[in-house]
């Protein structure tokens, strides 16, 4: 999904198409395993209800990681807090989404608003989030966005009239169905509508300030760039459809407790999953997701007495690819396609 | 008077970096600012471009008083600088960094795209590798000409160099003293921390020599070269040949 390449034949139509897609952030190559992805569960064996769930998993870790990246992989900054926002995001829906009155209030209103609601109420978490680590610096970021998300889960845990604490909730589903087609389709949107949105953002003279404050905060700031301003608004962003997210979460599995949603441990898999995709990409995430939920769901099925194995495998995973190659899926890619740019060249 | 500086004094807990160093620089100079290793040259020039606030004293720049203003606006209002190590933006290519400094630099942008005047920039300072190539890749001389490009590219009206020419070869030298002069005929103010005689003697019309924060000579570089106080501050006290041995 890259944008770099130039095409010659702009004029025809297919030139028009591929700089249309390259606008929004595309390589053809990348759309078009886009248009296999979605209509892979058509197909057998992936028709399957419980493959379908697995490729649910995989858009919604695929969609986390973009948004991740945006913080992570720009402006340099680990939001350790990611899981919590977005849990903070799936609450917030599911409590305004509620009917049943044991909670303290019901409005009971309609989950396609509430996602919304969520994601706003993440955002603005984010912006605060934004604001307490300005003038902190790499990992001293990592840590205060950290403990904020430890800071939401504890609220979450113990504001019980609101969230029934550790017992969980159970919101409303965004449509009551057995299948679970019309979930993929709705979590392959959001993916693909909150990539665009981000690359096109990335894309522009805000993506190289955030570049520019990532990778060298004094020369960013001699240059013009006010870091305040910037960070703070990366950080509302990535929150904000971290919340979004967190909407879709809980009105798919339609149950919600703070240990499954919000732990440290739920950022640490969209951190690996983002950063073996490589940083900066914004779609290397992507094109890990999937084949890792695949991998992983096959592990737990075969592999049952070893609980817990997933997150050995992450970890092993990480560390091989920040020692061996930091650049990750994304900068292989590249990689390759200089290598194979320099050879055509050298043939002609 | 581009820049005015009263009794700028910057102290670090106990440490006095800059002591009360006043300095005044009239438009289209080359101001040379010398001194040993560890005076308080690059911690002065720091306080005024806003990486800091002095810790007391005042900067007048362009008639209005900036003092403690941060490193963006200053930026904005028409100050650039160079760093002594060129910090570049590594992950970005060469062009990518110049950029950076023609979209966010200036407060009023011409007709020209950003990245026009970009590769113009680059041009200037006669950088002749391809625009393209990741910044990761330059050697140090290399990434001192995109850290100037760079910073030429924020239109500034006062620029700060930080030993822009230390460690170059003579050859190299010579084509940096005459970029800096057509630095300063495109209407450009330069403050030159220099340590090399040869630039200080050919591109400066004035100098200041600061030892231990503090200013012990000003005037023609002939004359603060061949002042006693500023042998000293290098060389160490003359030693007084004694007739009768």
């Amino acid at each position: 999904m890259n944008s770099t390449a130039t095409y010659e034949e702009k004029g025809t139509a297919w030139g028009k198409f591929v700089s249309f897609l390259n606008k929004i952030g595309f390589s053809p190559l990348g759309f078009f395993l886009l248009i296999i992805l979605a209509l892979l569960p058509n197909f057998y064996p992936f028709s399957e209800e419980y493959i379908v769930r697995w490729l649910i998993m995989g858009a919604f870790l695929a969609a986390q990681a973009v948004a991740f990246d945006f913080t992570a992989g720009y402006i340099n900054i680990v939001n350790f807090g990611f899981a919590a926002l977005l849990g903070l995001g799936a609450y917030t829906s599911g409590i305004f989404a509620n009917t049943t009155p044991f909670l303290l209030f019901a409005p009971g209103l309609n989950p396609w608003l509430t996602i919304w609601l969520g994601a706003i109420m993440a955002g603005l978490v984010g912006f605060v989030l934004g604001i307490l680590t300005l003038r902190l610096r790499g990992i001293f970021a990592a840590v205060m966005a950290w403990f904020v998300g430890i800071a939401l889960m504890g609220l979450v845990n113990n504001l019980t009239e609101l969230t029934r604490g550790p017992l969980g909730m159970n919101p409303v589903k965004f449509i009551e169905t057995p299948n679970n087609l019309p979930y993929f389709y709705i979590i392959l949107a959001m993916m693909v509508m909150i990539y665009v949105v981000l690359k096109l953002v990335v894309g522009s003279n805000i993506g190289l300030a955030f570049k520019a404050i990532g990778q060298n905060p004094d020369a960013a700031r001699a240059s013009g760039i006010n870091p305040t301003k910037y960070l703070v608004f990366n950080f509302t962003l990535s929150a904000f459809f971290a919340g979004l997210l967190g909407g879709f979460y809980a009105h798919f599995f339609g149950s919600l407790t703070p240990s499954t949603l919000m732990h440290t441990s739920k950022t640490v898999e969209v951190l690996a999953i983002a950063y073996i995709g490589g940083r900066g990409s914004l779609w290397g995430g992507v094109t890990i997701a999937f084949p890792f939920v695949f991998f992983i769901e096959f592990l737990r099925s075969n592999l049952s007495s070893l609980p817990g194995l997933h997150l050995v495998i992450y970890g092993v995973l990480m560390v091989t690819i920040m020692i061996y190659y930091p650049a990750g899926f994304s900068g292989f890619y590249f990689w390759t396609v200089a290598k194979v740019k320099t050879l055509i060249k050298k043939n002609k | 008077m581009i820049l005015d500086t009263k009794e700028v004094t910057k102290r670090f807990g106990g440490l006095t970096a800059v002591n009360q160093v006043s300095m005044q620089i009239e438009e289209g100079e080359i101001f040379g600012l010398i001194g040993p290793n560890g005076a308080g040259k690059t911690t002065f020039l720091n306080s005024i471009a806003g990486k800091f606030p002095p810790t007391s004293g005042k900067v007048f720049f362009l008639g209005e008083e900036t003092t403690g203003l941060p490193a963006e606006v200053m930026c904005k209002r028409g100050l650039a600088r160079t760093f002594q190590i060129p910090r570049p933006f590594p992950k970005m290519t060469v062009l990518e960094n110049v950029k950076v400094g023609a979209v966010f630099g200036p407060s009023a942008h011409g007709l020209k795209s950003a990245e026009l005047r970009a590769q113009e920039a680059l041009e200037f300072v006669e950088f002749n590798l391809p625009i393209d190539t990741p910044a990761s890749q330059l050697n140090a001389v290399q990434l001192k000409r995109i850290d100037l490009a760079r910073a030429i590219s924020c239109q500034p009206k006062l620029l700060l160099l930080d030993e822009l020419a230390s460690g170059l070869t003579p050859g190299e030298l010579d084509s940096m003293m005459a970029l800096i002069k057509r630095i300063r005929d495109d209407g450009v103010t330069i403050i030159a921390i220099e340590h090399i005689m040869r630039v200080i003697k050919g591109i400066c019309d004035e100098v200041m020599v600061i030892e231990y924060g503090t200013t012990i000579a000003e005037g023609t570089p002939d004359e603060v070269l061949n002042n006693p106080k500023v042998i000293e501050a290098y060389l160490g006290e003359e030693e007084v040949p004694n007739a009768g041995a």
